[in-house]
């Protein structure tokens, strides 16, 4: 299989994280999408304090901001954050009926895209020792929570795979 | 109960026999002390090879059928009373052959029902009921080593396919795949399939449209046509190259085929066409540079050129 520029990594591989960068940006799309019309939680910008309140903890991609581009390093820091993402999703479990299947797929495509990359790193032996857990997660405690914090969440993963889907085309670049 | 037929199996290969025995209880109030059993093979009336009376007052009769040519027969155990024939006990038998392997399988991602849609050739009837089964397993490697299973994915009744929900599929990783034919007298195996079911993934057509003249886009020149396509809107996030064929409306005429062509295209002039000639279009798209499976092509789009 051809490597992608950065030696170490197939091409194929850099081409199916982009992928699934882009199918998990369309489920992240979609549940902010059914968030604003059932719920008219249209804005996260307007729960900036419950957010605080709540705890949702964010997940750093300093290795993938152009200022310190580093492969192995982005993608430990983007396989942590999907780790957190999947546990900021369970968190949410128990939405709303109209918004589970949109959390269930978004939690699957999730947790293939964090496989993915584990397992190419543990295949060119750059796996951290030891697996990355999810920390604490922040506790819903009504209906309302889980919806603004799944605004919220939905939000900050957009951004986290904005900085993620750059710093992947630039490892792909021939 | 009067009467009870035993049976080593009650299913065989065509063409074999069977041996059956049939024991008349004492306490069959219409049991005489010399009363003789008889056999039904279908509608056909038989003796018993040996009829003997056992140590309890019961009566057993024996008998080896004929080698069986019929998928299923009715053998019944009677027993003459008076001018009648009184049936006492029946059992179903079945003959046929083991299941062929499965064969021909082949499986599509489909991005509609987000699930791993297998077929395959079940092979020649083997006159016995038979069930099917899609087995498949997740893998790290080239599916050499089987990491964990997924559930058994079972068609319909008559059905030569089946459906892996989304929840089941690791859908960048290795999945090796199966069919098992299994019925009473053994069981048929598909050749292993090893894939990522990404790799197959079956898009929808693209949708094309024609483009109208407007003051921001001139009409086609004589010869051309002015269309546009959009994307299944589903497959947006997968990379893609499309192609698109056309076809005069004259006669026999053979489709030409232009690609590979951009999947996002917001005007596309297609040229070197017969003038004031009516045409159909079509298009499908495939994911690319990353290995899919090709689209149907999309319904006809049928424009005409402009005169000379």
């Amino acid at each position: 299989t051809p490597l992608g520029p950065t030696s170490s990594l197939p091409q194929s591989f850099l081409l199916k994280c982009l992928e699934q960068v882009r199918k998990v940006q369309a489920d992240g799309t979609a549940l902010q999408e059914r968030l604003c019309a059932a719920h008219k939680l249209c804005h996260p910008e307007e729960l900036v304090l419950l957010g605080h309140a709540l705890g949702i903890p964010q997940a750093p991609l300093s290795s993938c901001s152009s200022q310190a581009l580093q492969l192995m390093g982005c993608l430990r820091q983007l396989h942590s954050g999907l780790v957190l993402y999947q546990g900021l999703l369970q968190a949410l479990a128990g939405i709303s009926p109209e918004l589970a299947p949109t959390l269930d797929m978004l939690q699957l495509d999730i947790t293939d895209f964090a496989i993915n990359i584990w397992q190419q790193m543990e295949d060119v032996g750059m796996a951290p020792a030891v697996p990355p857990t999810q920390g604490t997660m922040p506790t819903f405690t009504s209906a309302f929570q889980r919806r603004a914090g799944g605004t919220l969440v939905a939000s900050n993963l957009q951004s986290f795979l904005e900085v993620a889907y750059r710093a992947l085309r630039h490892f792909t670049k021939p | 109960e009067c009467g009870h037929i035993s049976l080593p199996t009650s299913t065989v290969r065509l063409g074999d026999s069977i041996t059956a025995s049939c024991t008349i209880s004492p306490n069959c109030s219409h049991l005489g002390p010399e009363s003789q059993i008889l056999w039904k093979l279908g509608t056909q009336l038989q003796l018993g090879e040996r009829q003997q009376r056992l140590a309890d007052g019961s009566q057993e009769s024996t008998i080896t059928l004929p080698p069986l040519n019929r998928p299923r027969d009715l053998l019944s155990c009677c027993l003459r009373w008076g001018n009648s024939v009184q049936i006492l006990d029946q059992a179903e038998l079945w003959a046929g052959h083991p299941p062929a392997a499965p064969h021909n399988l082949s499986c599509l991602m489909n991005l509609t029902t987000n699930s791993l849609i297998c077929q395959w050739e079940p092979g020649p009837h083997n006159h016995l009921p038979t069930n099917f089964t899609l087995k498949s397993f997740k893998s790290r490697d080239n599916c050499q080593t089987q990491e964990d299973s997924i559930l058994d994915c079972v068609p319909k009744d008559g059905d030569s396919h089946c459906s892996i929900p989304r929840k089941y599929l690791k859908l960048y990783r290795h999945m090796g795949i199966w069919v098992q034919a299994e019925n009473a007298l053994g069981t048929g195996k598909s050749p292993q399939l090893c894939l990522v079911p990404m790799d197959v993934v079956k898009l929808e057509p693209p949708t094309l449209w024609a483009l109208a003249p407007s003051p921001e886009v001139a009409p086609p020149q004589p010869g051309c046509l002015l269309l546009r396509w959009e994307l299944w809107k589903p497959s947006l996030y997968i990379e893609q190259k499309c192609e698109l064929r056309h076809q005069p409306q004259l006669g026999e005429a053979s489709w030409a085929l232009v690609g590979p062509l951009l999947p996002e295209t917001l005007q596309y002039e297609l040229c070197g066409l017969l003038p004031s000639t009516a045409y159909a279009l079509q298009m499908r798209c495939v994911r690319w540079p990353l290995p899919g499976q090709w689209s149907d092509w999309s319904p006809s789009l049928i424009l005409t050129t402009a005169q000379q």
